[in-house]
């Protein structure tokens, strides 16, 4: 199956690409954030997009492109994943015929929960309310840090909605490695991309880009001819109830609570404590969340309590005579120069 | 000649999407007035109310930004685009090669990561309920939804949804227990998607179902005309896809001519009345449930799906 290998194969280079190029404009993004706020907390930020509306808006594009949108590149990549799954049914090993399938869900999964994560960290950063002075006092980052950041959002855009070139540019690799590659897509028609025929799937990215463009132009230009124009700022109208203090906003705890609850109460021992204190009791009322990272716990965690104690026990080396350290080299030495003897 | 031809018919598809989609759910809504035994609001009520919206002003929240005001055109954008894609009374629509199926839900999943997006904007804690629950109804829904997309290709060998649809409507599809189980997950996670009873309930916006008018709670006038339309417009792309997908009857094929075309419109307008009464009927015999019991009922979809499309990967005939 060697066109289903070069698509396969295409598909997780070009992700990888794709992550390169959205992964690093959240960086960026993020470390405007930290240097005009001096926070790294996003429980204590809040309505930067006030602030920094540059920032705001090429971050919100490296949000889409990772959560996988069209016509970004994130799409781009997992669709290809996508079709390269749906042709796992011909692979000969049942293992595999079984895993692949189940590797899909868990793609489709992992998008969505992507999606989730994003709107949460860009809305607790961006959106909202400012929760702190700092976040009030933000300020828009310098002038090269938003080129670098335009740059990278201007190519995520580039990548979805022209992605033959792409995929074409991957394909001396493909060819290298696996010794196959994904037909030509450059020359296709209105420079769509098909992995396998037309008749099977296609995808254009450049077309649905201009779709959205022109109808969401139409539709605008369709309101300002025959809508109203007015508009009046107003306090939030939030069903009635004036709420003067930020604290009352959703925060990053609470906009994940249900995502714990569904997602993290088997793997991650997600545990919830909430007390309230009687009538009349001054006390704050208190919520405890506790999580229980597996990976955490049982990888990194041995694996740093290991490193610790050894080199508590090398500690000791610090501490010799001259005469000890002396042959201590002496021996390390001999010993090295008897591995070369016996190694060649 | 040909490309005139496709241009207008793919031009109407998109005009005949919008111009149905508020008349549809006011006959759900008028389906489900007269089941309760009440008069219901007129078949035309929801494009007086677009009307009445459009004409006045906005009120705007003050910590409100620019995003808040681009939301409702990206929502109905890409919802719109998403709408004009699947067949409706033909296949083979001129673009439909733009975009396939995983396309079309990655569209509403644009469109709602928006919308959650402006829930959040303005900062009271109305729109962060709504925006987080959608989240967690969204993360389930969006792989349930992926499952049947892939049942759907390994059964039609293709993921564009016209060469599915003039599959499905050929005579070698023949009963399969997969399609079978796909057409129950398909079902749910249309409900869900949708926000209608069991999961929400639209047509309130308080304690009982916070979850999608939560969100658009600090929406008004015209911004709230275009998410209203947006919403009808999700509602008939899914009740589109089931019939187009599982009542294939009466569509035109690609090679359609005029008295076809009418057929074709006629058909759909059927199924479409037949489709929302009976989500009608659904509605009114079921009660809404708590939202930590919708991971469950999608949880079952996502099962299912995934179910089918195993079954397929044992064997290609089930």
């Amino acid at each position: 199956m060697p066109f289903a290998a070069a698509l396969a194969f295409t598909a997780a280079l070009l992700h990888v690409f794709n992550h390169s190029l959205f992964k690093s404009l959240l960086f960026f993004g993020s470390g405007a954030v930290l240097t005009a706020t001096g926070e790294r907390d996003m429980e204590h930020l809040g309505g930067l997009i006030h602030r920094m509306p540059q920032t705001a808006f090429v971050f919100l594009i490296g949000c889409a492109a990772i959560s996988a949108l069209p016509p970004l590149n994130g799409f781009v990549s997992e669709w290809l994943t996508f079709q390269a799954i749906l042709l796992s049914p011909q692979l000969p090993s049942w293992g595999l015929k079984f895993l692949v399938p189940s590797v899909g869900a868990l793609l489709a999964l992992s998008a969505a929960l992507a999606a989730a994560c994003f709107v949460k960290a860009y809305g607790v950063t961006f959106l909202g309310r400012p929760r702190t002075p700092a976040a009030e006092a933000a300020v828009e980052t310098d002038s090269w840090s938003l080129a670098a950041m335009m740059l990278l959002a201007a190519l995520c855009l580039f990548a979805g909605i022209l992605p033959g070139l792409f995929i074409d540019a991957l394909a001396p690799v493909s060819s290298a490695l696996i010794g196959a590659r994904m037909p030509v897509q450059s020359g296709m028609q209105w420079l769509s991309i098909i992995p396998i025929a037309a008749s099977r799937s296609s995808y254009d990215g450049l077309l649905v880009f201009l779709f959205m463009t022109i109808s969401g132009t139409l539709v605008a230009a369709a309101i300002h001819r025959f809508a109203s124009n007015r508009l009046r700022r107003a306090p939030a109208w939030d069903c009635g109830y004036p709420d003067a203090s930020p604290a009352t906003q959703y925060t990053a705890m609470s906009f994940a609570q249900p995502i714990r609850r569904v997602f993290g109460s088997v793997v991650f021992q997600a545990r919830e404590a909430a007390g309230m204190p009687a009538p009349g009791d001054t006390r704050p009322a208190w919520l405890k969340v506790e999580l229980h990272d597996p990976v955490w716990e049982y990888l990194y965690a041995p694996l740093a309590a290991a490193i610790g104690r050894t080199a508590d026990r090398l500690n000791r080396l610090q501490f010799l005579t001259i005469r000890q350290f002396l042959t201590l080299v002496f021996g390390a030495l001999v010993i090295l120069l008897l591995v070369l003897a016996v190694w060649s | 000649m040909v490309l005139i031809r496709d241009l207008a018919i793919q031009g109407s598809q998109m005009l005949l999407v919008l111009l149905l989609a508020p008349l549809f759910t006011g006959f759900v809504r008028k389906a489900k007035a007269r089941l309760l035994r009440r008069q219901g609001p007129p078949l035309i009520q929801p494009y007086r109310d677009l009307i009445r919206l459009t004409r006045k002003e906005v009120v705007l929240a003050e910590s409100a930004s620019w995003l808040f005001r681009v939301v409702p055109y990206l929502v109905f954008a890409a919802t719109w685009v998403a709408a004009s894609l699947v067949p409706t009374f033909r296949t083979g629509l001129l673009f439909s090669w733009s975009a396939d199926l995983i396309a079309i839900i990655a569209l509403l999943g644009s469109a709602r990561f928006f919308l959650a997006l402006a829930g959040l904007d303005v900062g009271t804690s109305f729109g962060g309920i709504g925006s987080s629950r959608e989240v967690m109804i969204a993360s389930l829904a969006e792989p349930a939804m992926i499952m049947i997309v892939f049942t759907l290709a390994l059964v039609a060998g293709s993921t564009q949804l016209s060469t599915i649809a003039a599959f499905m409507s050929s005579s070698n599809v023949g009963l399969r227990a997969s399609l079978a189980l796909v057409l129950i997950a398909l079902i749910m996670v249309a409900i869900a998607e949708n926000g209608r009873i069991p999961i929400d309930n639209p047509a309130t916006h308080l304690e009982l179902t916070m979850v999608h008018e939560a969100m658009v709670l600090e929406y008004s006038g015209r911004h709230l005309a275009l998410i209203e339309l947006a919403a009808s417009l999700k509602l008939i792309l899914y009740v589109s896809l089931i019939a187009c997908l599982f009542a294939p009857w009466g569509i035109g094929s690609s090679d359609a001519s005029l008295p076809g075309l009418v057929a074709g419109v006629a058909a759909y307008v059927g199924k479409l009345a037949v489709g929302g009464f009976l989500l009608a009927l659904f509605e009114t015999s079921i009660a809404k449930m708590r939202v930590f019991r919708v991971p469950e009922f999608l949880g079952a979809a996502l099962m299912l799906g995934l179910l089918a499309t195993l079954l397929l990967f044992v064997s290609g005939s089930f």
